[in-house]
């Protein structure tokens, strides 16, 4: 018969597991110094591989991360350039070979702690990644997320968590999934039950009257249709102006908090279609809010000149294209859509629909877990992140986050260095 | 298994608990058995005997005891601050607090603040340590406005900003976990120093080198920056919804770098931040192992020849750094050349450097205009020109195109990894 498998978090065998529970909480505060007195080496170096083990990819196969290590532990020391421009080295050389004697003594640079790095490979995974950005609350969890495919690399899907990041990969987890994650959990409350049984009722009568068939799902059209023409006839651009003018008016007159959702996302329509009118203009060139105020004035206003002094009548056509007030108001109507998105986007309410506690709040614990090391560079606002380089070491500060004394990192280290 | 678990806790802690509950009266003593909150587990293996198993049992207590005591303090945020392991004793005391400072205080102020304005809760941990006067003067004149219960929470508030207010974090504050004195959480930067460093570059035209040694950032996290604020932008510009409540619950949870506006009047003369070492020099694994050179005494011997006596390619530090401008302006400065000379010789560096980059887009506009691109809804089809002379004289070529009769595609291989190495950005 099969041994049964131990508890993943057990009190009688203590581990550290990389999630934000409460249990890894107390083992971690109760972890100790190994015992190097009364024990064989062997030993001491089995009990390091297992509790270090049991943090740093415990959802790996042994095999698989022998071939991951690597016994070079990246490191890098700060040069200051004062220095390196005032010397050449050779001042180290002076004297007997050891540089000359000072009067003040020079302090020796601390430590680089080259042991606490042993599992620095491990920091390149995917799932790894996401959780020490803080999207997820365990390692396992990222790695649910991006089998998922909730995950994108690139702005491509990768449903690999074992997939190594490269120095500059960008990855981006879905917002909603972040905010589960992280949030407080849900409790059961009866507005909930209602909710999800009349969502149910509703799926049944759609199924129903489609006959038996899956209705389907409305898509959101949101691509920019890409016009062919090179530019837009004066008779066109008039009409899209006065269009957008009209949203603006309509814009203006709504109170960012009355949240009138129809009147900004119809705005923001026929400021795209305004834009499409143009060849030159690809999605990549006026895609914030601010490329795109920028390119209307200057490609109304490139328009506005040439058409005047061709046709006299045009005259009064092209004035109103691009008047002052005309143009403040066309500004602050941009102003105002930032402002809603902001709004919305802050607005932390009570929603029954959502997977997690609403006012959304932090799950408890995570305070005593929560910081993001120096190899990665995240944006809270669009959950993404960027892997910058790969953890290393420096004077004093190791980067992998390892919650084990330097003398365990080190045995455990020692474990792995066998037969190479 | 170490007794660490408070057996005697100070009744601060345990009083702590409870003033969740009962928010009115924060010190209502109450029973000591309300620290096992556990009933005792039904053990239907263990029918033959009436005794429970004592082991677990205790183990258990010890973890709940552990719990509802020190870790209590980890529970939830500390407003305006980090909350670490590492920032309490073992009796889940924080160290750095004054005798004044109370948690619930702390937290109740907090939270009746949050009830009553959310822009004000969010304003006040900035404003903390720079204006304590001013800080305390609006509270003095707010708990003058308000009444009755108001009141009396602004009471406590003032009373935190006497004595009780927290000191800024040391090192030891900043450990996640206390073992490990090697690991600390480093501050990540504020949304004002992004945005900053995003109008540095993207509207002022700041190289990435250039914003990297003004605000103190090194050059990869310059470049992140820019690139994921531009798409926090398009986001904006496309009104999809961003994960505020989330990213401002966790820039309070961590430390951050502020950013020093140099241009407004009150930060005149202060310098910014640094936010990490710029020039950091990784070390070559050629150099782990020492090397004893014998070396004439009458040599000049400077770290170019250094570097050669470790590896042929190794080149000295002040070629390997990511800023070696900043070597070469000291340089200059250290050699007494005037001002205008300096700047003549920076501008040739920059041309020098630009004609660089120029002639590298030349070759890629060449090389993209090799192949045609078939723009689809998903995936653009790229269309290449190849030679059927890279298929070689037996036609089994490595760089030719298409399958060939015989070779199996290297990721059908067993022990090849299936999962992509790289993803084009």
């Amino acid at each position: 018969m099969p041994r049964k498998k131990p508890r993943f978090h057990s009190l009688k065998k203590l581990n550290v597991r990389q999630n934000w529970s409460r249990w890894s909480l107390y083992s971690l505060s109760q972890l100790k110094a190994p015992n190097v007195t009364t024990r064989t080496y062997f030993q001491q170096k089995w009990t390091a591989k297992a509790s270090t083990r049991a943090y740093h990819g415990e959802h790996i196969r042994e095999k698989k991360w022998k071939h991951m290590f690597k016994r070079n532990l990246p490191a890098v020391v700060a040069m200051d350039h004062r220095y390196l421009a005032r010397h050449d080295g050779s001042e180290q050389a002076a004297g007997r070979g050891m540089g000359a004697d000072t009067q003040e003594k020079t302090r020796t640079p601390p430590m680089t702690p080259y042991m606490q790095m042993a599992y620095y490979p491990l920091e390149r995974r995917l799932d790894t990644a996401i959780f020490r950005a803080l999207f997820a609350s365990s390692v396992r969890q990222a790695r649910q997320f991006v089998v998922h495919g909730l995950v994108k690399v690139n702005g491509k899907k990768m449903p690999y968590p074992g997939y190594a990041l490269n120095p500059g990969d960008m990855f981006q987890v879905e917002p909603s999934s972040v905010m589960f994650a992280t949030g407080a959990p849900k409790s059961r409350s009866s507005t909930a039950r209602r909710v999800t049984k009349e969502k149910a009722a509703a799926r049944a009568e759609a199924r129903e009257q489609s006959g038996g068939q899956t209705p389907k799902q409305p898509k959101p059209d949101s691509v920019i249709s890409q016009s062919a023409r090179e530019e837009p006839t004066p008779a066109e651009l008039k009409k899209h102006l006065q269009e957008l003018m009209e949203q603006v008016d309509g814009v203006l007159a709504e109170d960012v908090k009355a949240k009138d959702k129809q009147k900004f996302r119809a705005l923001r329509q026929s400021v795209r279609k305004a834009i499409s009118l143009w060849r030159s203009a690809n999605p990549e060139t006026i895609s914030t809010l601010d490329t795109q105020f920028d390119f209307l004035k200057t490609q109304i206003a490139g328009r506005a000149a040439a058409t005047t002094p061709s046709s006299p009548k045009d005259i009064d056509a092209a004035e109103p294209l691009i008047s002052e007030e005309d143009q403040a108001r066309l500004r602050s109507a941009f102003d105002k859509l930032k402002l809603e998105t902001e709004h919305t986007s802050a607005w932390n309410s009570r929603n029954a629909a959502a997977p997690y506690a609403t006012p959304w709040r932090p799950r408890d614990y995570m305070s005593a877990f929560a910081f993001i090391p120096r190899y990665l560079e995240v944006n809270q606002n669009i959950c993404a992140a960027v892997y910058l380089r790969h953890p290393v070491a420096r004077q004093g500060l190791a980067e992998v986050p390892t919650p084990f004394h330097i003398e365990t990192g080190q045995l455990a280290f020692n474990w792995y260095l066998r037969n190479r | 298994m170490p007794s660490r678990c408070a057996a005697s806790m100070p009744p601060r802690l345990r009083s702590s608990k409870f003033s969740s509950s009962t928010a009115s009266s924060p010190f209502i003593s109450c029973p000591f058995v309300r620290l096992h909150p556990i009933a005792q587990p039904v053990h239907s293996s263990r029918q033959f005997s009436s005794t429970p198993c004592q082991q677990i049992t205790l183990r258990r207590r010890k973890f709940y005891e552990w719990l509802n005591g020190p870790g209590q303090q980890l529970k939830e945020p500390l407003p305006g601050s980090t909350n670490y392991l590492g920032a309490y004793d073992k009796y889940g005391n924080l160290v750095r607090a004054g005798h004044g400072w109370r948690r619930e205080d702390a937290k109740a102020a907090a939270a009746g603040q949050q009830q009553k304005a959310d822009p004000e809760a969010k304003a006040e941990k900035p404003a903390e340590t720079p204006t304590p006067a001013a800080q305390e003067s609006l509270d003095e004149l707010e708990a003058a406005i308000r009444s009755g219960e108001a009141e009396e929470e602004g009471k406590t508030q003032r009373e935190e900003k006497d004595d009780g207010k927290l000191p800024p974090e040391t090192a030891e504050d900043l450990r996640p976990f206390p073992l490990n004195q090697y690991f600390r959480s480093q501050p990540v930067l504020s949304e004002d120093l992004r945005e900053a460093i995003f109008q540095r570059v993207k509207k002022d035209g700041a190289t990435v080198s250039l914003a990297s040694v003004e605000f103190g950032v090194s050059n990869e996290r310059v470049g992140a920056v820019v690139r994921l604020k531009q798409m926090e932008k398009e986001w904006i510009a496309q009104g999809k919804t961003l994960a505020l409540p989330y990213s401002k619950a966790v820039l309070q949870m961590l430390p951050t770098t502020p950013h020093v506006d140099s241009s407004q009047a009150k930060n005149k003369g202060k310098r910014p931040i640094q936010h990490e070492p710029i020039n950091d020099l990784p070390v070559h694994p050629a150099t782990h192992q020492q090397l004893f050179v014998p070396v004439s005494e009458s040599r000049h011997y400077t770290r170019v020849d250094a570097g050669r006596a470790f590896h042929n390619s190794l080149l000295p530090a002040d070629a390997r750094i990511p800023h070696p401008e900043l070597v070469q302006a000291e340089r200059e400065l250290e050699s007494g050349l005037s001002f205008e000379e300096r700047r003549r010789l920076a501008e040739q560096r920059f041309e020098k450097q630009q004609e660089g980059k120029r002639k590298e887009e030349r070759r890629m506009e060449a090389e993209r205009a090799k192949e045609k691109v078939v723009p689809r809804r998903r995936w653009d089809f790229v269309v290449r020109d190849v030679s059927v002379e890279a298929a070689g004289r037996d036609g089994r070529g490595i760089e030719a195109s298409g399958w060939r009769y015989g070779f199996p595609h290297q990721d059908r291989k067993r022990g090849i990894p299936k999962i992509p190495t790289r993803v084009e950005a």
